[in-house]
């Protein structure tokens, strides 16, 4: 085939794609890979939540200030000093299958959610009753006050989405089935091709919030007519699939990309305005870390976490040696402790050891390549620990196997991983009791029992520094620095948010 | 009496590749059960609580013992049925079909290519021994059978879809889909990509056996008897040493079922090889159960009939 039949045949495709595109606007993104299940209330991945946050909602929404606002809420009430909570329901609003939104949809899904949702225990454990005490009204009583009750009824992943009744009524501890995603969402679900894509159609019967947007709160437009997620594992296509056109998003584009990318003119880059942290738990069930803090300060003194971030992220703007476990800026944001968080002091770290009793028994840290930054940490860190004369066994295996690895607490002492920015310092692993790690002292305890007693923002955040400084004393697990993600997407893209607040959200975007 | 013959062979054949099938499936079962992982977690996500991911755990019947779930699954597949995907919740059997599209047209056209591209240039290297043209193609067929799939893949994303704008990065939508045959554009650049070693490998093959063929003293009988020598080249050399490179296709085809892993991953497409590797990144056990037991069934197809294909061409060739 010579040249100009080859520019025909390449001219004669664009037209034919172009003919189908016209009809509709389909906003394409690439995902790092196939979601799980989208029931978000039982499930916790990251790309879930990116997908089902465009079609279920929660009672309240994060403004881009991270505070809470009431979304499918109109209004609350609180009473009895925190312990009865009374929300006010805005009315008209539609589930994609034409049925009007009433408390009763509420009441089912928040008792769904208390009961098998990954994070329902945190507030509803102490659930005396949930009822709906109207048709637009609902009634939650606890046995004492939870101070994070908005945050948590806000938090999509794992969180309180809000399904019809009629859902919930045979709705287990496993995730719904594709035909009962039915929410309130500007995009409803469309098609799931295993292997191709998730498609989510515009929501016809929207009722959005009449409040301005701001952030993830307020109106949400469906400008597009459809959302196809992708999954695109590679991410030199990712890239080149935004460059060539054939995307329209792409998400996690790793930080040695960054600079070429931001002088890139056919690639825009979308900021994540959340950062995400790694975090090595301490086994405080079994092994030399069990209940030794000495030896796990010991640990904590010898690493120098600048400099593992600039091994494993590269360019500056991406990461902050922050030590603090909420970033700079947040209500959340506290000095305690922090001076201990990158010292990065072999000769001191071994004095220590020494005297914490450390024998040379092997410290076994489990890691998985998955996640590129966990295992290039992980090496700076044990060659690190090494100068410090502790004898660091590094167990590389792939995420499947580390999860399965780390419930079962003689297989580790430290393990590696990452948390996103969750809107309260409940929502974080390391306070959860049953969390791989198992941190369960009773000092740990009292001041968790200190923090959820009370509502008041002010006495939350002391309890919250304390915690802190806790945490870099028993060292339940390690913070190795903040970690801003970015995604790029085409030039052509309106109305993105300046920065993402969580997850990208693509109402009010078209092309 | 040739057919007969092929189709007895073809019938012993099958009765082995029943029984090699059935020891297959158990050790496939029992290595994907053998790698530690939980795909619990990998469905419900890092906040699971223990309650939640053991609830899925019986509710997938993961928590049998492991000859027990060998056996409902065997059953099953004696029934044609390959049981539901962990992950997406559907069919494996569709899940396979969806993909098996993909690929076959993928290994179709990778196919194409190396026999356009690796056949003639070869036969041309050989009758030109030794010239500039042979040392070129020679040359050529050395550098692509060097250099990785991924890297020409991702060159040719760069060149032709990010500056050239030719041809789309990557994805296929299927082409019982808009965009019908077309779509299939989808798939140049992928299977370009792929044939790119094979098709260097088959080119030097034909080379060597047309070039060692042609040492054979009835072809220099031929060639006294004043045969045309196009006619030489193509009925008494390239006949000859056509049974070494049909050998060849056979491991090629079978060969690009897992080379394509690499191919359908930087090309984002979503046929078997990506989603096997993907599946056993889950866990997602019936999924690669049924993959692989399919793999091992072409395998044993391939075979046969490269088998029976070198018997028609050959008559020389005994089928045990």
């Amino acid at each position: 085939m010579n040249y100009t039949k080859l520019k025909a045949l390449a001219f004669a495709s664009v037209l034919l794609a172009s003919a189908g595109a016209n009809a509709e606007t389909i906003l394409r993104y690439a995902t790092i890979g196939e979601p799980p299940s989208l029931d978000i209330q039982v499930g916790t991945a990251t790309i879930s939540s990116t997908i089902s946050n465009h079609m279920f909602e929660t009672l309240y929404a994060f403004d881009s200030t991270f505070t809470p606002q009431p979304h499918l809420a109109a209004s609350d009430a609180v009473r009895d000093g925190g312990k009865t909570l009374v929300v006010t329901l805005r009315k008209g609003v539609k589930f994609h299958n034409g049925q009007e939104l009433t408390a009763k949809d509420v009441e089912a899904s928040l008792k769904r959610w208390g009961e098998h949702g990954s994070r329902g225990k945190l507030l509803l454990k102490s659930a005396v009753s949930i009822e709906a005490t109207g048709d637009y009204e609902v009634t939650i009583k606890l046995e004492k006050p939870n101070g994070a009750w908005r945050n948590l009824l806000a938090f999509p992943n794992g969180g309180p989405v809000i399904y019809p009744a009629s859902v919930m009524a045979t709705a287990g501890a496993e995730p719904l089935a594709k035909e009962n995603y039915i929410g309130t969402g500007p995009y409803k679900f469309g098609e799931w091709r295993p292997n191709r894509y998730v498609e989510l159609v515009k929501f016809d019967g929207y009722s959005a919030n009449p409040a301005p947007a701001n952030g993830l709160a307020g109106k949400r437009d469906a400008l597009a007519d459809k959302i196809r997620f992708m999954p695109v594992p590679d991410v030199g296509t990712r890239v080149s699939g935004v460059q060539a056109g054939d995307y329209d998003y792409a998400e996690n584009i790793p930080g040695d990309l960054f600079e070429g990318l931001s002088a890139d003119k056919s690639v825009r880059i979308h900021l994540g305005g959340a950062p995400i942290f790694g975090l090595m738990f301490m086994n405080s069930k079994q092994g030399p870390l069990q209940a030794n803090f000495k030896l796990r300060r010991a640990i904590q003194t010898a690493l120098n976490k600048e400099e593992a971030l600039r091994v494993s992220i590269g360019p500056e703007t991406l990461w902050k040696a922050n030590g603090s476990i909420y970033p700079k800026g947040s209500a959340w944001y506290s000095e305690a402790g922090i001076e201990a968080f990158s010292e990065g002091n072999a000769e001191k770290a071994k004095a220590m050891a020494k005297e914490a009793g450390y024998d040379g028994t092997p410290i076994k840290l489990l890691v998985s390549t998955n996640y590129q930054f966990h295992y290039d940490q992980a090496a700076v860190f044990t060659s690190q620990l090494a100068k410090a004369g502790i004898n660091v066994q590094m167990i590389v295996v792939d995420w499947a196997t580390l999860i399965k690895k780390r419930a079962q607490p003689d297989q580790w002492d430290i393990f590696f991983t990452h948390h996103g920015t969750v809107p309260d310092p409940v929502l974080l692993t390391p306070l959860n009791d049953t969390y791989p790690g198992w941190w369960t002292t009773p000092e740990k305890q009292a001041l968790k029992d200190e923090f959820t007693g009370t509502s008041d923002k002010a006495a939350r955040i002391k309890t919250w520094t304390k915690i802190q400084a806790l945490m870099y004393q028993q060292v339940p697990a390690m913070k190795t620095g903040e970690i801003y993600a970015y995604n790029i997407a085409s030039p052509k893209l309106k109305g993105l948010l300046e920065k993402t607040i969580f997850w990208p959200s693509l109402w009010g975007v078209t092309k | 009496m040739l057919y007969n013959i092929l189709t007895s062979y073809a019938m012993r054949r099958t009765g082995a590749a029943a029984v090699t099938m059935a020891a297959a499936s158990v050790i496939i079962f029992a290595f994907i059960h053998l790698i530690p992982g939980d795909p619990t977690y990998v469905i419900l996500g890092d906040g699971a609580t223990p309650e939640q991911a053991e609830a899925l755990r019986i509710k997938m019947g993961l928590d049998k013992p492991i000859f027990v779930q060998y056996v409902t699954w065997a059953l099953n597949v004696i029934q044609g049925d390959l049981g539901n995907s962990l992950f997406f919740q559907a069919p494996v059997l569709e899940i396979i079909a969806d993909g098996a599209e993909t690929s076959l047209l993928l290994a179709g056209l990778t196919m194409i290519w190396v026999i356009l591209i690796g056949i003639p240039i070869g036969m041309l290297a050989a009758t030109r021994q030794g010239t500039t043209v042979d040392q070129t193609a020679s040359g050529l067929a050395m550098f692509f059978a060097s250099v990785p799939t991924f890297w020409v893949g991702l060159y040719l994303i760069l060149i032709f879809a990010a500056w050239l704008g030719w041809l789309p990065s990557s994805g296929y939508p299927s082409i019982f889909e808009e965009g019908g045959l077309t779509n299939l554009r989808y798939l140049l650049l992928p299977s370009l990509a792929l044939a790119a070693p094979n098709a260097a490998l088959i080119l030097r093959l034909t080379r060597a056996s047309m070039l060692d063929v042609a040492r054979q003293d009835y072809v220099r009988t031929a060639r006294a008897k004043g045969i045309r020598p196009w006619q030489v080249t193509t009925r008494h050399i390239f006949r000859n040493a056509l049974l070494a490179v049909v050998a060849a296709f056979g491991f090629t085809l079978a060969g690009l079922i897992s080379e394509a892993v690499v191919t359908e991953t930087v090309f984002a497409l979503p046929g078997i090889g990506r989603l096997v590797v993907q599946s056993i990144l889950r866990r997602d056990y019936p999924v690669i159960q049924g993959v692989i037991l399919i793999i091992v069934m072409l395998y044993l197809v391939i075979n046969l009939c490269v088998d029976l294909i070198n018997r028609y061409l050959d008559p020389r060739v005994e089928l045990e």
